[in-house]
């Protein structure tokens, strides 16, 4: 429960001024084998002798061989998680939580809203979709700050101009204007525009019966998006969206993740981080 | 289940057998509290003790304790091997183990706590409510099981009760120093019960509160607490169900480092802070309520995560009672009952 397993750094690239993407691979390779993880499930990242912090995949599992960690440096370990090299071991437990159920949405349209930091579990989401074939359509909604602060910024807009051919439709929201922006609302005007993500809803055809919308991003953001997937006439079960919360063992010991009431209580870490709106209406307090 | 007297003479050279199977713990009085400690001799106890300050989860998961050691780039794992034998543990803080162990020995097992676990023998005592006890009313009030042995007090000695294999194997090496109950100590044994039975003042009607409870969510009575609650988490500390843990790695030397957990408590501002700077329970009010919630949160298996030992009405500074605050909450309205007298030194 406490033992993690050592991972070396094979890559590590710069996303924005403030988060980088590590790709990692297991020292031995039979865990490298054998880990097998679903989208939105999450690691705990164990630099050895500072501490430890739960970080959620954004690799797919199709792609196997390595996992890649999107993490934003926003305290003291992913202060030091950053100064890592390539070569470096770390150790990695996991992988935990419920994650995203990929199977039962076969088939289906999917709508990834997701903001900010928020696109970094959803890429995983994104890129098996795309990658399995099984789902009717792919649509991201993302929604973020300023140009600086696009995480993957290539393959997102290599999917914002190529994406149909794949059943793929990139929007995108910004709050800070840029050169940048103004050339892609020009060249794509549909499909960029200036406001929060929930504008990128306005005037456009979702088809509810057969979609499912999957959220990450910011706490603040939940409430609103949901508001506007309901007002589409979502049903709450076909709303899926993942959380965040202060964990320190991963499996439901440790007790910082619990919400809920005297009905229902629940560990973010083992019986999340993938709720449905279901799970919001039963269990007060989850966003 | 085997059930046996043991006769006050025998008391001493039974407990003096107990050391065979470890270090023996019990209640001692240490100025104005009672707390398990390593005995000597058993005239050190306090038997008719009414609750130590830190519940017996203190010897399963430790106020401070390793659980990783760095050595060479790996971490490694250690279990301290000591052999314990905890005696005279209330009914409710058994009750209370057996909870704990719904949450560290459900997969993946915690093998520290579950090695302890193992190692140590639960010697129960039957006890008299003081005017902060309410586990009869969670039905905690009375171990059927999560014991090796249990004492039951009678005039002239004491009614064993049988928990476990290990329990057999202590009565049966000791079983010349035991006798067979008759009907006199079972007469005994009855009114005890009668009279224990009958002296708890305090009480919750547990019947339907869960559902109570979660429409209270916006109760103003929960705005009251936020004021009148000092928010230092001596309840959390002294709850024999509290478990919240947090991780830190320390280094002992420039080559080594521990990994190291402690308690933690929900009162404190950290405990829902995650990176970036985001707390998801930022008022105390909100940490107030999440650990009411917490406490009285029904399991539709293991019932209450309270056990109604009263330690949290004991030790809280701001004289907050925890059933009280039930009442209030379920009702949505001040509740007369006086505010608890307490005791001097």
């Amino acid at each position: 429960m406490f033992q993690s397993f050592s991972a070396k750094v094979l890559e590590v690239r710069d996303l924005t001024p403030k988060e980088k993407l590590f790709t990692l691979r297991f020292v031995d390779p039979h865990i490298n084998e054998s880990f097998s993880y679903k989208p939105g499930q999450f690691v705990m990242v164990d630099l050895r002798g500072f501490g430890e912090f739960p970080i959620s995949i954004c690799s797919t599992p199709t792609r196997k061989g390595y996992i890649q960690l999107c993490v934003r440096r926003a305290g003291r370990l992913t202060k030091y998680m950053h100064e890592l090299r390539e070569g470096d071991i770390i150790g990695i437990r996991g992988p935990y939580g419920n994650g995203f159920p990929m199977e039962i949405m076969e088939g289906n349209k999917l709508l990834l809203v997701s903001g900010g930091l928020g696109m970094a579990p959803l890429r995983s989401v994104l890129w098996y979709a795309l990658d399995s074939g099984k789902y009717a359509e792919v649509r991201l909604f993302y929604g973020t700050r300023s140009y600086e602060d696009i995480l993957f910024r290539d393959e997102i807009f290599n999917l914002l101009q190529h994406g149909q051919y794949m059943n793929c439709y990139v929007k995108l929201s910004y709050e800070i204007d840029s050169p940048y922006f103004s050339q892609l609302e020009n060249n794509c005007p549909q499909s960029v525009c200036k406001g929060l993500v929930t504008d990128l809803f306005e005037g456009e055809k979702l088809d509810a019966e057969n979609s499912y919308a999957i959220i990450c991003g910011p706490p603040v953001m939940y409430k609103f998006v949901v508001k506007e997937l309901l007002n589409r006439n979502f049903h709450p079960g076909r709303i899926y969206m993942t959380l965040e919360r202060r964990m320190r063992c991963g499996v439901g010991k440790c007790g910082h993740c619990i919400v809920g009431t005297s009905n229902s209580i629940k560990y973010v870490c083992k019986d999340g981080p993938v709720f449905t709106y279901w799970d919001v209406l039963s269990t007060r307090g989850l966003i | 289940m085997r059930y046996s007297k043991l006769p006050k003479e025998n008391f001493e050279a039974f407990f003096k057998s107990l050391e065979k199977w470890g270090a023996v713990y019990g209640p001692v009085k240490r100025g104005r509290i009672y707390s398990f400690e390593k005995i000597k001799d058993p005239n050190e106890m306090s038997l008719n003790y009414t609750r130590t300050m830190i519940p017996p989860k203190k010897f399963f998961v430790k106020p401070r304790e390793r659980i990783l050691r760095l050595k060479d780039g790996e971490w490694v794992e250690e279990c301290d091997e000591e052999k314990k034998v905890i005696f005279g543990v209330h009914s409710c803080d058994i009750n209370a183990l057996l909870i704990l162990d719904k949450v560290y020995l459900s997969y993946p097992e915690d093998p520290l706590y579950k090695r302890r676990r193992e190692n140590s023998l639960i010697i129960g005592i039957s006890c008299m409510p003081d005017e902060l006890c309410f586990c009869k009313s969670l039905g905690t009030d009375f171990a059927m099981h999560g014991f090796d042995l249990f004492l039951h007090e009678l005039p002239d000695g004491w009614l064993v009760r049988t928990g476990s294999v290990k329990g057999h194997e202590i009565i049966w090496r000791s079983r010349e120093l035991l006798q067979e109950p008759n009907e006199a100590d079972l007469e005994n044994f009855r009114k005890f019960e009668d009279r224990r039975i009958k002296s708890f003042k305090k009480e919750l009607d547990a019947q339907g509160i869960a559902d109570l409870f979660d429409l209270a969510y916006n109760s103003d009575v929960w705005k009251k607490y936020e004021e009148l609650c000092l928010g230092c988490g001596n309840c959390n500390m002294v709850c024999p169900t509290c478990r919240c843990y947090e991780v830190c790695d320390l280094w002992t030397s420039p080559y080594e480092a521990e990994r190291v957990r402690r308690y933690d408590s929900c009162f404190m501002e950290t405990h829902g802070l995650v990176a970036g700077g985001h707390n998801f329970r930022a008022t105390r009010l909100d940490r107030f309520r999440n650990r009411y919630y917490c406490k009285s949160y029904f399991d539709p298996q293991a019932g209450f995560n309270c056990v109604g030992c009263g330690r949290c009405d004991e030790f809280c500074p701001a004289g907050i009672e925890h059933v009280k605050v039930l009442y209030e909450i379920a009702r949505g309205r001040s509740y007369n009952v006086p505010i608890l007298q307490r005791k001097s030194a």
